[in-house]
């Protein structure tokens, strides 16, 4: 049998240098949802900025250069700075915790992909200081658009050094999850009995490998077109634009599920312990979440069907195909509520506000994956409101519901629940009025990344109730902050379980200590803290 | 055989499998080439863990096991501080940037990360 990891005897420290050398788990995730949050908040600043320039036609709050830049900076800031990273940071806090380990795999390697993300990050945001401003060519980058014929300034070059750095950073923290869950699980917390969160981890860092080098790939291959002379994406000199888009995008379906497949796991987490239940269907749950990750690796192209240069009825029927295990994901969730003592946590606020988001964002996925219907939508606001339902109104309400949920684990403090109860009412209505609309703007005609749009027609109204709406929603992030600010002050430390919750690291301080567990309960079921609640239920005295 | 393995074993069947059916229906070679990499990656993952697995018996795959029956010895106290992650990824950066910016930038970031990289094998040996 393989002697369990030596304890750690460490003396905590808090002073700025001890979190800035942090080889600790929960202060990277820390850090990790901190640094994610600030680049949300610069992304939320600029797509304000967006939203006011179309607020009205033929506006001219900004530039058409400007423009082009912000909502260039706003996607990648929201997917490769935000919504992943954010996943990634909350599973730096939770995975060892969940499996009873004292920390990850490897500590100093989790710490090195953190501060890469961090300066990848900051590299991005570099082009905005540059003569020629930032990158403008949108999160896809499309080549020749991104070629330096076109693109001549070096912020599209920093642009692309910087989403290379965080790939790799993401690449190695994949690594480092899926070896810490499989080796570094405590006795008893068999594969079988590890959270679902832990579970979307698995899958989502197996998507990583097989996505992220193919987009590393790519900004490997236009680095060297525009410096080293060469020629892959330009068909003048024997290269293919459309490899640009088989490259990025076999990277970017799968990046889909990477912002949603641990948002899963959160929402699968939540419900059970706001309905007082226990979740149903663990199994499935995990086979869907896998089925998900093995069809998300083959639908690449359904963003390509338009290109002429793809096989439609196979990506099609893999696209609809993806449907069926995300559809059990949500009978599972659906039958975990069934019958349930619910109670509305602000939690289970945002998890059920994610249930009915995501449900739409899921049913315009279905509509798109159709060629005949995506050749009328590609390029228009449809395709906007259907990404954001998901990935807004998807990941971004779990990701509130997480804060709230695991803000107490974290910190030793709850936030408000009446604040939290205003920030997701403003969240939730602000989100449907300022996305909905974008549904009909595409049905209208309206292209997407265009700087203004004729007087003519209803488009001027429904760009101002989505404009709007944004703000509503910058109002809820507002409070949230507030939230967080009033709630420091609140004297009363929490317990180490106040939502009495399943899963391990409830087991713990809130904070937990620097090595996590004084003691471990024994693990003989999905729900050890549920257990150690019951022992009169214990599973393997009832066997 | 682990639930690890096994996953690692599903994927690479699932990628071999995909990969030649794409190339049956669609004759596209971009496409082909990105599935088969996945593949072989997946395969060569799943390869590996069946030898390195051989030996492995974890505390962590027993449904019945004793946290007190599992616990190691004591061999000491591990500092959770180094100072060697935010160089090394500093010096990552310089080398992104001064590939777009200064050569002699990237000539340094390199240079560090040589060192940082001695640094890392000393401090693990």
């Amino acid at each position: 049998m393989t002697a369990a990891p030596a304890s750690f005897v460490t003396t905590p420290r808090s002073d700025v240098l001890s979190w800035i050398t942090t080889t600790d788990h929960k202060r990277i995730g820390v850090l990790y949802l901190t640094t994610s949050l600030m680049y949300f908040a610069v992304a939320g600043i600029l797509a304000l900025g967006i939203r006011t320039q179309l607020a009205r036609p033929a506006n001219d709050f900004i530039s058409s250069q400007t423009f082009a830049e912000l909502f260039t900076l706003h996607g990648t800031a929201m997917i490769f700075l935000f919504v992943a990273p954010f996943a990634l940071g909350l599973a730096n806090f939770l995975l060892p915790l969940q499996i009873g380990a004292p920390d990850m795999a490897f500590p100093r390697l989790n710490a090195t992909s953190y501060w890469m993300f961090l300066f990848g990050g900051l590299t991005i945001f570099a082009g905005a200081a540059t003569d020629e401003g930032a990158a403008s060519n949108g999160w896809t980058a499309y080549a020749p658009l991104s070629e330096i014929k076109i693109s001549t300034g070096l912020g599209q070059d920093l642009w692309i050094v910087g989403v290379f750095i965080v790939s790799v950073a993401t690449i190695l923290t994949a690594i480092n999850f899926v070896t810490t869950v499989f080796i570094y699980r405590a006795p008893g917390m068999t594969m079988w009995r590890i959270p679902i969160f832990a579970w979307e981890m698995v899958a989502t860092s197996l998507l990583i490998f097989m996505a992220f080098p193919a987009l590393a790939a790519d900004l490997l291959l236009l680095f060297v077109d525009r410096h080293l002379g060469g020629h892959a994406f330009d068909p003048a000199f024997g290269g293919s634009a459309v490899l640009w888009q088989h490259l990025f995008w076999f990277f970017g379906h799968p990046e889909v599920y990477v912002l949603i497949l641990p948002y899963f796991g959160v929402i699968s987490e939540i419900i059970p312990v706001f309905a007082r239940k226990p979740i149903f269907g663990y199994t499935g749950l995990v086979l869907a979440a896998f089925a998900i990750a093995g069809l998300s690796m083959g639908v690449w192209a359904h963003h390509m069907f338009t290109s002429g240069a793809v096989d439609d009825p196979f990506f099609s029927f893999m696209s609809f195909l993806i449907a069926v295990p995300t559809g059990v994901k949500f009978f599972n969730w659906i039958g975990t509520l069934w019958r349930g003592s619910i109670t509305f946590a602000t939690p289970m606020l945002f998890s059920l506000g994610f249930l009915m988001n995501f449900l739409l964002g899921g049913i315009t996925g279905v509509m798109i994956a159709s060629p005949p219907i995506d050749f009328q939508a590609h390029q228009s606001y449809f395709i906007v409101a259907h990404m954001h339902y998901v990935l807004g109104g998807g990941s971004l309400f779990a990701i509130f519901a997480a804060l709230f949920f695991w803000w107490p684990k974290m910190f030793g403090r709850k936030l408000r629940e009446g604040l939290g109860t205003w920030c997701f009412w403003l969240l939730f209505i602000g989100f449907n009025v300022a996305f909905l609309p974008m549904h009909f703007m595409g049905l209208e005609g309206m292209p997407r990344r265009v700087y203004t749009y004729d007087a003519g027609g209803t488009l001027p109204l429904l760009n101002l109730i989505a404009t709007s709406g944004s703000y509503l929603m910058a109002m809820g992030v507002l409070l949230f902050g507030w939230n967080v600010v009033v709630s420091a002050f609140d004297r009363e430390p929490v317990d180490s379980d106040p939502w009495g919750a399943n899963s391990l690291e409830w087991a713990t301080s809130s904070p937990p200590p620097e090595h996590n567990f004084d003691t471990l309960p024994p693990i003989r079921s999905e729900r050890p803290v549920f257990d150690l609640r019951h022992p009169e239920l214990d599973p393997s005295a009832l066997a | 055989m682990t639930v690890g393995l096994r996953l690692f074993i599903s994927s690479a069947v699932f990628g071999i499998v995909i990969a030649v059916a794409y190339w049956l229906v669609a004759r596209e070679p971009a496409g082909t080439m990105l599935l088969g990499f996945m593949a072989f990656g997946l395969s060569f993952v799943a390869g590996y863990m069946i030898v390195a697995e051989r030996e492995a018996d974890l505390w962590g795959d027993q449904p019945q096991a004793d946290n007190a029956e599992a616990a190691g010895e004591v061999v000491g106290s591990y500092s959770v501080r180094s100072p060697l992650p935010i160089a090394t990824a500093a010096a990552l950066t310089c080398i992104g940037i001064g590939l777009v910016v200064s050569p002699t930038v990237a000539a340094l970031g390199v240079i560090a990360v040589l060192a940082l990289g001695a640094l890392f094998i000393v401090q693990s040996a």
